[in-house]
């Protein structure tokens, strides 16, 4: 069953607090995290996360199209690695 | 890396999975972005580069998994195809064109480059670049220890030298350490709430 929307998305509170911190203080750093629960709201956009898959801090750079999403979507606790072949990555 | 060894290089493209049919088809798995691009970059080799293949995709077997159906010059009977099974197909890394957005590298050049921090130190060498849908991250392993991931971003990576076989991080200072564990700080939330 869907979350009700009159809860409002869940966030856990020290994670509010670590976001408003760092983008304070306008530092190019990872806000290394284990909430993988957490929603990703508008005001991460542009943050850096580190979001713990049970190994390590995977680094989420959050985008407009993530809002509404949890961090543990971007950081699989199961990975496979393919081929590179052709394929290309970008820089942003 | 040289810019002679990286046009050398050979890339896996694919392996023959076995034979499809009595005409001589096989079954081929493409690691490509696109599958069918497979047969787009020339003639195919073995790792060796003992034997070319002219590869012509004729259909598809399994598009989910990027398998492919193809004909392959010289191959005309089932015998020959089965033959084939398991063989990898390369493609001399020269024959990929080159990338049109200049921020755009190919996973190919930049796995193996050695990175550095700002002040020239080698902190290991990429091993993979991987993409879980919040942007490219690199795979950095250093000689020893445990490697770690940074995020493929100019603030995080502003020097990419694929000719000098390098690029340079820009790491935050408390980017190895590791916090306190968050539910100490959620207690401590709880504890001054009303």
């Amino acid at each position: 069953m869907a979350r009700s929307v009159w809860k409002g998305p869940f966030v856990d509170g020290y994670l509010l607090k670590k976001a408003e911190a760092s983008r304070g203080s306008g530092r190019n750093e990872v806000i290394k995290t284990w909430s993988r629960r957490s929603t990703i709201l508008p005001q991460f956009v542009g943050l850096t996360f580190g979001v713990h898959n049970g190994q390590k801090f995977l680094p989420v750079l959050v985008t407009e199209n993530m809002i509404g999403h949890k961090f543990g979507e971007f950081a699989p606790t199961r990975t496979f690695t393919g081929h590179s072949a052709d394929r290309k990555a970008r820089r942003e | 890396m040289p810019a002679s060894a990286t046009s050398q290089r050979l890339v896996l493209m694919g392996a023959v999975l076995g034979a499809h049919g009595i005409k001589g088809e096989v079954k081929v798995k493409s690691f490509a972005a696109k599958p069918a691009a497979i047969a787009e970059y020339g003639p195919l080799t073995d790792p060796k580069r003992k034997r070319t293949f002219e590869l012509s995709i004729v259909g598809t077997a399994d598009a989910a998994k990027g398998i492919l159906i193809a004909r392959m010059a010289g191959i005309t009977d089932r015998n020959a195809a089965e033959a084939l099974k398991g063989v990898e197909l390369f493609v001399d890394r020269g024959r990929l064109p080159a990338p049109e957005d200049p921020e755009e590298y190919y996973l190919a050049d930049l796995i193996g480059l050695s990175a550095f921090d700002g002040k020239g130190e080698k902190l290991g060498e990429i091993v993979s670049v991987d993409n879980y849908g919040a942007g490219d991250l690199l795979l950095v392993v250093p000689e020893s220890g445990e490697g770690f991931v940074v995020p493929f971003t100019k603030a995080f990576v502003p020097v990419v030298d694929i000719k000098g076989g390098r690029v340079v991080l820009d790491l935050p200072a408390d980017f190895f350490e590791v916090p306190e564990h968050e539910e100490e700080e959620a207690a401590e939330l709880q504890e001054a709430a009303p």
